[in-house]
């Protein structure tokens, strides 16, 4: 039984997957919606010394202390700006364990067929197609999917 | 009927048989004629053997048997004991280790028979036994037959056979095979009945078809029967054959059985034979369950998952401490709640409530910290056997004295310490202790020592391995040294002697000259250092060249939850552990002194440095230089620091969390914990700061 639903899941991963849409700046980012385990209110960071400069410190996630990263910083995008709408998206990941992201907005939620998604030219010139795995186009708007292990990655 | 719900019982219960055993071994290496010792022995052996049994693990049970019989004829007096006995003795421990680690992974004890083993036992047997004793032996063996026979009536005659049940026995008469009756009944003393008659069922199953089983299949399983049970087969083998295999499974008392002859003039009646077919499947039901069982145990094993957690064995009174201040938990919230929602909230009487609830938390912590402490005597307690064979591995003489093997740490501690403690003993005596002759020189005794001390020392439990061996040659650890790299002959020069002793955490570092097989291989002490510092721990060593070393391990009581200071620096608040900090000083600038690049303040004779906290933590403080200062001093073993930080809040109760594994480079930051408002505070770690 558990054979055929992974089997299943995989089957619809190849033809369709959803995507969290979120925007940082003026541009929209999508994540794989299967590694999305909450989205949060901006709230209080407390700041850790001694670490890379794009993680922002820790948060009290219902009693877990959980990490949180800025992806402008590890974009080279100006520091995020905190609005109403910012927001921290909680991913659970094998390798990384459970971390938070700080968006300046979540959209919505789309459903992407592979047929829609364009894998990315490498353009060696800008510095964030490396967190990039490819172009989603959702109707006339075009999303740029987070390559979420090299966002997490530490450089 | 399924064994796997006692799985845990019987390997918690092996574990400390088989810990028992080698203590008990161990002793009666050195006092071979006390009666004490080889009863307990003798008591854990047949105890192992009958619950395996119990379980169904033949080849576990058959080593247990045949290690029964030495110890037996231990008791007896007709076997000595000697150096050779106890080697294959504790090989066979070994070897019954083995199964039962086999059982935790898999449930399955694995297929290796030790044959070897048990023919070395039997041989030892076979030597010290003579002949007088072997006829005693029958003679016993001769009376104790008769007794049985007395005991047992022949109960499956009372099963009344139905007309299906002839048929049954009438048709396989006629292909040749016998009908048999047995009663087997099962010792007083055994406790999972049910499991025996499991046991025989399934044996009996193997040699023959069961058609009547009195009580029936399911009220076995269930055990609502007395200490007997009847069955009705049907077998081409002969009687004898099945009693046999009935009568291997242990604790059993006697299985009697005879062959059963029936009014053959049944078949003679032709109507009667669709009444046989139908009485075919009504066979069935008593043997479809045991059929299930295998299977489901065939499932089980091949899920392939560890099948058995750890476990904490709790004293029940610690339980009822517990379930006591959970009740006065419960009391304390609804006074609270009734305080509340009466006007006047703000009065005496609330804050007269938290602090009841503050007390009774305090308690309820203390109290679940005790349910995870455990002794360390399970992890030490194997060392004498293996200093033992240490010994003779390096052919030199040694003894292990051990004292407060009773020091409770947490389990989770107690579970990591054995390879690191394993690790510095074998140190001590391979690299430690020196050879005879050389002992013999400098005029020590000719058995070298080795020290294990264990005691809790406030927060902590320090544990000691010490020796009166060669200590550390610090000329050869630094030639060494440069010999391997690690370091520089100009960075060796300006090396103290503690530096150097250092230099023996280094990864890939080892002094013998030699590589044996107990030690040597360079992988050693960096790995008790990570290990111990995995575990919040320190290692320390000192040492005196001739005179022997000492290993200090330090680790910290608890894991979990600690009293705190808490402390504000640049506006950020921190957490700084209790157990570290020894006063706190109000210190004017003016005080400061000077030394080389370095800040330090004189008190009480004492030069302390001072650690700007704000600096380390890049953050600015938030008081001015003119202003005095707090200083907070803490000690890190004999070292002490003052921490310089802006204000005090107060002293708390924190629970420590993990920063996570994204986090782990800030080695200043020991974790962090979450503040009655919600909101983080980060732990800082004072022995880092040292």
């Amino acid at each position: 039984m558990d054979q055929l639903k992974t089997v299943e899941t995989t089957a619809v991963a190849e033809e369709a997957a959803q995507y969290i849409v979120v925007r940082l700046g003026e541009e929209q980012y999508g994540i794989d919606i299967r590694y999305v385990d909450n989205i949060v209110r901006m709230q209080h960071i407390t700041r850790v010394p001694k670490v890379a400069p794009y993680i922002k410190g820790v948060i009290n996630l219902r009693g877990e202390v959980i990490p949180v990263m800025s992806v402008r910083l590890k974009m080279d995008l100006p520091e995020d700006v905190e609005a109403k709408s910012t927001r921290i998206i909680i991913l659970k990941l094998e390798q990384h364990g459970t971390i938070g992201i700080i968006v300046d907005e979540v959209k919505e939620v789309v459903t992407l067929t592979t047929d829609c998604i364009e894998k990315m030219a490498y353009d060696g010139n800008e510095n964030k197609s490396h967190f990039i795995s490819g172009i989603g186009k959702d109707g006339e708007e075009l999303i740029s999917l987070l390559d979420l292990n090299s966002v997490l990655l530490e450089k | 009927m399924d064994v796997n719900q006692y799985l845990g019982i019987f390997l918690d219960e092996s574990r400390e048989h088989l810990e028992n055993l080698n203590t008990q071994i161990m002793n009666l290496e050195q006092n071979p004629e006390d009666a004490d010792t080889i009863n307990e022995i003798f008591r854990a052996a047949h105890s192992l053997k009958g619950m395996a049994g119990t379980m169904g693990y033949k080849r576990m049970q058959n080593l247990t048997h045949d290690m029964e019989n030495v110890f037996t004829e231990i008791r007896n007096g007709s076997l000595k004991v000697n150096s050779n006995l106890i080697d294959i003795l504790f090989q066979c421990l070994d070897a019954l280790d083995e199964y039962t680690n086999n059982i935790q992974e898999t449930s399955d004890e694995g297929t290796n028979d030790n044959k070897p083993l048990i023919e070395q036992l039997n041989a030892f047997l076979k030597e010290g036994k003579s002949d007088a004793q072997m006829e005693e032996q029958k003679k016993e063996a001769k009376e104790e037959a008769p007794k049985a026979a007395e005991g047992n009536g022949r109960s499956w005659e009372q099963i009344t056979l139905g007309d299906p049940e002839k048929h049954v026995i009438a048709t396989a008469k006629e292909q040749g095979k016998q009908a048999y009756g047995l009663t087997i009944r099962i010792q007083e003393t055994c406790i999972l009945k049910a499991a025996r008659a499991f046991l025989v069922y399934k044996a009996v199953e193997e040699k023959a078809e069961i058609i009547v089983c009195n009580p029936s299949a399911q009220d076995i399983e269930d055990e609502k029967f007395d200490l007997e049970f009847s069955l009705i087969v049907i077998s081409d083998q002969s009687l004898d054959e099945i009693i046999k295999a009935a009568e291997n499974v242990s604790e059993i008392a006697s299985v009697v059985g005879d062959v059963i002859n029936i009014d053959t003039s049944v078949k003679d009646e032709p109507e009667e034979k669709p009444a046989a077919v139908a009485g075919k499947p009504e066979t069935k039901p008593a043997t479809a369950p045991q059929n299930n069982a295998p299977a489901k145990q065939q499932a089980d094993k091949k899920t392939g998952k560890p099948v058995v957690n750890r476990t904490v064995r709790v004293d029940i009174e610690k339980l009822d401490v517990l379930m006591n201040l959970v009740s006065e938990l419960i009391i304390a919230k609804n006074s609270l709640v009734s305080a509340s929602s009466t006007e006047g909230a703000t009065g005496a009487g609330f804050n007269e409530q938290i602090e009841y609830l503050e007390s009774v938390t305090t308690n309820l912590h203390e109290s679940v910290m005790k349910v995870r402490m455990v002794p360390i005597e399970s992890v030490v307690s194997k060392f004498p056997r293996m200093i033992r064979e240490l010994s003779k591995k390096l052919d030199k003489k040694m003894e292990l004295y051990m004292t407060g093997e009773e020091t409770e740490l947490d389990r989770t501690v107690v579970d990591e310490i054995g390879d690191p403690l394993m690790h510095l003993l074998r140190n001590s005596a391979d690299h430690g202790l020196e050879s005879a002759e050389v002992r013999a020189q400098r005029g020590k005794p000719e058995v070298g020592s080795i020290f294990l001390d264990a005691y809790q020392d406030g927060n902590n439990v320090v544990i000691e391995v010490r020796d009166d061996g060669n200590g550390i040659d610090t000329e050869a650890v630094k030639q060494k040294a440069i010999e391997r790299g690690v370091i520089t002959p100009e960075q060796a020069e300006s090396m103290n002697e503690k530096d150097i002793i250092g230099l023996l955490f280094h990864a890939g570092f080892s002094t013998s000259t030699k590589v044996t097989d107990v030690s040597g291989r360079g992988v050693g002490l960096d790995v008790v250092k990570s290990k111990i510092e995995s575990l919040s721990g320190e290692v320390e060593v000192k040492s005196k060249l001739g005179e022997g070393s000492t290993w200090i391990i330090r680790l910290p009581l608890t894991l979990a939850i600690i009293q705190a200071l808490m402390v504000i620096v640049g506006g950020e608040k921190y957490a700084i552990s209790l157990g570290s900090i020894q006063t706190i000083e109000d210190i004017n600038p003016a005080e400061i002194k000077l030394v080389g690049n370095n800040e330090v303040i004189k008190l009480r004779g004492n030069v302390i440095p001072l650690v700007r906290l704000s600096k380390e933590l890049d953050i600015e403080s938030q008081k001015s230089p003119e202003e005095n200062m707090v200083v907070v001093i803490v000690k890190k073993g004999e070292k002490l620091a003052g921490l310089v930080v802006d204000e005090l809040i107060g002293q708390q109760e924190i629970v420590i969390k993990s920063l996570g594994k994204y986090i782990n480079k800030c080695k200043i930051i020991s974790g962090a914990t979450i503040l009655g408002d919600g909101e983080v505070a980060l732990i800082l770690d004072a022995n880092a700061l040292i």
